[in-house]
């Protein structure tokens, strides 16, 4: 039954990764920020659930809140303390303020990661299942937890897409990723707009990482990793593109476990690696990608 | 403008032979069928307004895009389809209408890059370049700023920039977009000078411009262009002369409908004093003061680049400016863009803004985003009683619109937010008589039926007219002249072009 | 010749980099072993900044993957010299490998713009990482390649290896920034569309500086892991070693070469100086590095040139 295994095994992971990918390519479309600290702000999250559940003694969920809150205070801080005062700087030219904001969230990414390897050391942390327990899905043992996290994923991912595309806030968000002028002439003040981006990308992030630490630990050593599997995902989908992402998240996290139990666990991220470069020599702007 | 054309020469073998060049974006036919000479020693000045094609033509020359048909000669070699830098290389020059210095290098690098070869091993200049860049730089006035950084130096003396490295590349064909743009008359004579000089020294140049003024003391011959097609060739005297072309720039024959005489006037709206803005270094807007009072129409008529964008851009807030703009006795400045908008400025501005991917329900729900449910469908109803078509293209996505329908798409957005002050710029751009017609009507509709105030900007006077109150003509920066419409006829018209 | 020499000597930055350059030469009599160690591999650094910094100065490329070039010239040379190569052969080996590596680089950027080519180049390296440790049986995998040969056993030996090295190639890149070349691959970089229009072939250029980018630090690469005896992942090819690279850089001043060299310096001593703190030092180096970034956006040199370039 080891094809259900993949199966199942790949549909959750999948849909981790697309939950992180999703917040990664919003925060782009809409205010053209790549966020380097996208995997430290994860694992803040992640060890912040896992503080709150240890030494509060509270159940995984309430856990889980506090996680996503953490999160929600760092993509904050990277706002505010890093993407903004750039964004607004004068002395940086026009052109390279984006190389300025990537290496400015890189190296703040690596301050958070080194910050909590330092308090709590870089062993991975794991939060207790949100669910315990296994079932049985056709003869394959799978823990209730797993199938938990890709029903939450999606959940989000749905909600998000409900907030998107029906609600009215959604809608200046999805102006926003195409023609910013155009919300100012409307009356909108594009600096709430991007609050709110900041928001709901600290939302995305934390419950990101919180599911991550009940699946499978996070550690402080993976925050460049996790960045750059968001990255990858987000560039093969292409950049700006929800959907885009969510395909190229389930592409990867199928090709990553069908190597793992197939060939080696060793060589688990060269094939999605390998598509990315294809991808990049032969369609730069990725799968569904617009430009 | 002193006249420094060419006594009249026979016209020899053309170092520029453009023929047949045709060019399709997409579904827009950007040029069709463009054909004109130039030969050694001859100016041929290139006009057309916003949308003509007249960019596409010169881009092709250049090598930025490859024509779909047609061939472009120069010194015989057709370079039609060529890569830039070989275009560059066989004998075409560029003056650039927005410099482009390098910052970081000194004017004497700057010029001398114009002389150096495209060799990769070579470390040093010859000894001789460095002596010719000077020499270059002292013709054009700029030896005094030798060591200087582009940063530094004032816009005229970065245009005199621009015209040193067309110098140095010393090309049989010179390339002049829009020389003139932000110049102030002096130095405009002394770039003219310049410009007669490429002539005098046996090359053929090509004046690429909107302003027919400024080409006409200069041109050997003119060439126009409207959407894509020569409408007019000849000399200068004539291609001003001719009805199509008057047409274009006009609208038409200047009618001016009697306005309905307005009895009370409102209090001042709008008050704009001594504004002034700057755009890096060139002067957009010279102490410009305008006033708009409550209920008025007043449209701003001035050809492309006279200012109108930039003074809107000023009103609602999106450019920084010096002097004062106040709304209501209040004065604006400090208050963002937005603020300004919802504070009942609306502008929609020239390049419409819609949000292209969206529908154009969408849009419009966008700008009802701030009205209560019972207002926007209010509101939505008024509106597609306005424009019918919006009504039947509800679902349709913004972008596969036509430009008539974006542009209606793009009033109607902006009326949803029931603005105090509507400021309109440059509505017919590009846009058939038809729908010209349809657009006319429904600002008459809108003047007859609601209190809005509205502040249009045109170059199309015939449009303009008909529904002012009062007329301001803006040329160079400046306002030139202020009254009803009745006089402009008299007094404005035969200068305007 | 003498016009590029003149243009040489009329350089602030070259008179900055000459005195800089006497007083390290004055140190083996004046400090220690260790410190001497310490600057060693900051030398060698330094050539890895200042190839980044030709690249991003000239072909206007941020290179997020700098480690891919150095790790390609470090392994190509450690790969011979386990087969008996003597070293300068497999010095020669490096710079050639990583040319290679450099035009395959290229090729897509010359393509693509933005944060495209800024991930190509990340990817290239997790690639060249897990090349490293698939082929583990010939390449040592995570723990390193043993090289057969090193420089020398001589600390002060060493030391002047690297500063000659560092040198050298610092008098190279910097007279390329300042030369005929150098303003086209400016030109070239800074604006195509003008380049292109004054005659240049800009693709020409900037495969030119990336090549050039590529064999300083594929030799730089290589002379490292024959000094330091191995090679491994975590020195020569690692991202975060990449990372401290660009850091080094942008800390010392971007476009400015000497300022890469300088940023390296004082990026490796400052680490060792931390040393004591432990973790933390990573997170306090990485912190000085973003408060320059945020306010002293010309770097270390922008400080010491402060004003007096204006005019």
């Amino acid at each position: 039954m080891l094809e259900l295994q993949i199966l199942i095994d790949g549909f959750a992971i999948s849909a981790l990764y697309a939950l992180g990918a999703v917040g990664f390519t919003l925060m782009f479309g809409v205010s053209g920020v790549l966020n380097l600290a996208h995997g430290a702000t994860m694992v803040v999250a992640a060890v912040t659930a896992w503080v709150v559940a240890g030494q509060y003694a509270v159940n995984p969920w309430m856990a889980a809140v506090a996680g996503t809150g953490a999160g929600v205070v760092t993509a904050f801080a990277t706002y505010f303390l890093i993407v903004r005062p750039i964004q607004r700087s004068r002395s940086v030219p026009a052109a390279e303020k984006e190389i300025f904001v990537l290496t400015g969230t890189l190296l703040w990414g690596i301050m958070i990661q080194e910050a909590v390897a330092y308090f709590y050391t870089d062993n991975p942390k794991t939060v207790r299942p949100l669910l315990a327990g296994v079932m049985q899905i056709g003869g394959v043992r799978t823990p209730i937890n797993e199938l938990l996290i890709a029903v939450i994923c999606w959940s989000v991912i749905g909600l998000l897409w409900l907030l998107v595309n029906r609600s009215k806030a959604g809608k200046v968000l999805l102006a926003a990723s195409i023609n910013p002028r155009a919300l100012t002439l409307l009356g909108f003040e594009l600096s709430r707009v991007y609050l709110m981006v900041w928001l709901i990308y600290g939302v995305l992030a934390g419950v990101a990482g919180v599911l991550l630490a009940t699946f499978l630990g996070a550690s402080s050593a993976q925050a460049s990793q996790l960045t750059a599997s968001a990255f990858s995902i987000v560039v093969l989908g292409g950049l700006g593109s929800v959907s885009g992402s969510l395909l190229a998240a389930y592409i990867v996290g199928y090709l990553e476990t069908m190597t793992a139990y197939l060939i080696s666990p060793t060589y688990r991220t060269i094939p999605a690696l390998v598509l990315l470069v294809l991808v990049i020599y032969v369609r730069p702007r990725g799968l569904l990608g617009r430009r | 403008m002193t006249d420094l054309r060419a006594p009249a020469a026979a016209v020899s073998v053309p170092l520029l032979d453009v023929r047949g060049i045709t060019k399709r974006f997409g579904g827009l036919v950007a040029a069709k069928d463009i054909t004109f000479q130039i030969g050694a020693g001859e100016i041929l000045g290139l006009i057309g307004p916003n949308g003509s094609g007249k960019s596409t033509v010169m881009q092709i020359i250049m090598g930025i895009h490859r024509p779909n048909a047609g061939s472009v000669r120069v010194t015989g070699v057709d370079v039609a389809g060529w890569p830039p830098h070989r275009i560059a290389q066989q004998g075409v020059g560029i003056v650039f209408q927005h410099s482009r210095p390098l910052h970081r290098q000194t004017v004497l690098e700057n010029i001398m890059l114009g002389l150096l070869p495209d060799k990769l091993l070579k470390l040093a200049a010859d000894r001789h370049v460095r002596e010719k860049a000077r020499e270059i730089a002292e013709r054009v006035g700029l030896g005094g700023v030798l060591n200087r950084k582009p940063g530094t130096l004032p816009f005229a003396d970065l245009r005199r920039m621009e015209l040193a490295k067309a110098i140095a590349r010393d090309s049989q064909v010179v390339l002049i977009d829009e020389p003139f743009a932000g110049l102030t008359t002096g130095e405009v004579a002394a770039f003219a000078r310049l410009i007669a000089d490429f002539r005098n020294d046996g090359r053929a140049v090509l004046l690429v411009d909107h302003n027919v003024k400024s080409v006409a003391a200069l041109a050997d011959r003119v060439f126009a262009m409207y959407l894509g097609e020569r409408i007019a060739e000849g000399t200068p005297e004539e291609v001003t002369r001719d009805a199509t072309v008057r047409r274009v720039y006009l609208g038409g024959g200047i009618e001016v409908a009697t306005r309905p005489a307005r009895n009370a006037r409102g209090a001042a709206l709008l008050q704009v004093e001594n504004v002034s803005v700057l755009y890096g270094k060139a002067q957009a807007l010279e102490c410009v003061s305008i006033h708009v009072d409550e209920g008025e129409f007043v449209s701003v008529v001035g050809l492309n680049g006279a200012g109108k964008t930039t003074l809107f851009n000023a009103i609602s807030g999106l450019v920084p400016y010096s002097g004062r703009i106040s709304w209501d006795g209040k004065e604006l400045r400090g208050r963002s863009a937005a603020a300004i908008a919802r504070h009942g400025i609306v502008h929609c501005p020239e390049t419409r803004e819609l949000v292209g991917d969206m529908s154009v329900r969408e849009n419009l729900d966008l700008a009802s985003h701030h009205l209560t449910a019972a207002q926007a469908a209010q509101q939505l109803e008024w509106l597609y009683h306005l424009f019918p078509r919006l009504r039947d293209r509800e679902r349709q996505i913004a972008r596969t619109m036509s430009g008539g329908e974006q542009q209606m798409l793009a009033i109607a957005r902006s009326l949803m937010m029931r603005p105090t002050l509507l400021i309109l710029d440059e509505p017919t751009l590009g846009l058939a008589p038809v729908i010209l017609e349809q657009i006319s009507n429904a600002l008459e509709q809108l003047r007859n039926t609601t209190s809005i105030t509205v502040l249009l900007g045109e170059q199309n006077v015939t449009f303009a007219l008909p529904h002012a109150d009062r007329i301001y003509v803006m040329d160079h920066a400046r306002i030139v002249w202020e009254g009803e419409p009745s006089r402009f006829a008299a007094e404005v018209a035969d200068t305007y072009l | 010749m003498t016009e590029a020499l003149r243009g040489l000597l009329k350089s602030r930055l070259f008179w900055i980099a000459l005195c800089g350059t006497v007083v390290l030469v004055t140190l083996p009599w004046v400090v220690s072993a260790y410190v001497l160690g310490i600057l060693t591999v900051a030398y060698y650094f330094g050539v890895f900044a200042m190839s980044w910094d030709l690249l991003f100065g000239f072909a206007n490329e941020v290179n997020f993957g700098p480690t891919f070039l150095i790790g390609s010239g470090a392994y190509a040379a450690g790969l011979l010299n386990a087969s008996g190569a003597p070293i300068w052969l497999c010095l020669i080996a490096g710079g050639a490998a990583a040319l290679v590596g450099g035009v395959v680089l290229a090729v897509p950027a010359l393509r693509l713009s933005g944060p495209y080519f800024g991930l190509t180049t990340l990817v290239a390296v997790l690639l060249l990482q897990q090349f490293i440790v698939i082929f583990a049986s010939r390449t040592g995998g995570e723990i390193g390649l043993t090289m057969n040969d090193i420089l020398s056993m001589d600390t002060t030996t060493n030391y002047w290896y690297a500063l000659g090295f560092m040198a050298v190639s610092g008098l190279i890149l910097f007279t390329l920034s300042r030369s005929a070349v150098g303003l086209i691959l400016q030109a070239s970089g800074q604006d195509r569309i003008g380049a292109s229009a004054l005659g240049f072939n800009v693709v020409k250029h900037k495969l030119a500086a990336f090549c050039i980018s590529a064999v300083f630090s594929g030799l730089a690469g290589a002379m490292l892991v024959f000094y330091l005896g191995t090679a491994s992942v975590g020195t020569v090819v690692d991202v975060s070693v990449g990372v401290q690279v660009i850091i080094a850089a942008v800390l010392g001043g971007r476009r400015t070469i000497v300022g890469a060299a300088i940023g390296s310096i004082f990026l490796i001593v400052a680490g060792e100086a931390l040393r004591p703190l432990g973790q933390l030092s990573t997170f306090v180096v990485s912190g000085i590095a973003l408060l320059v970034i945020l306010f002293f956006v010309d770097g270390l040199m922008g400080l010491l040139l402060r004003g007096r370039e204006e005019t």
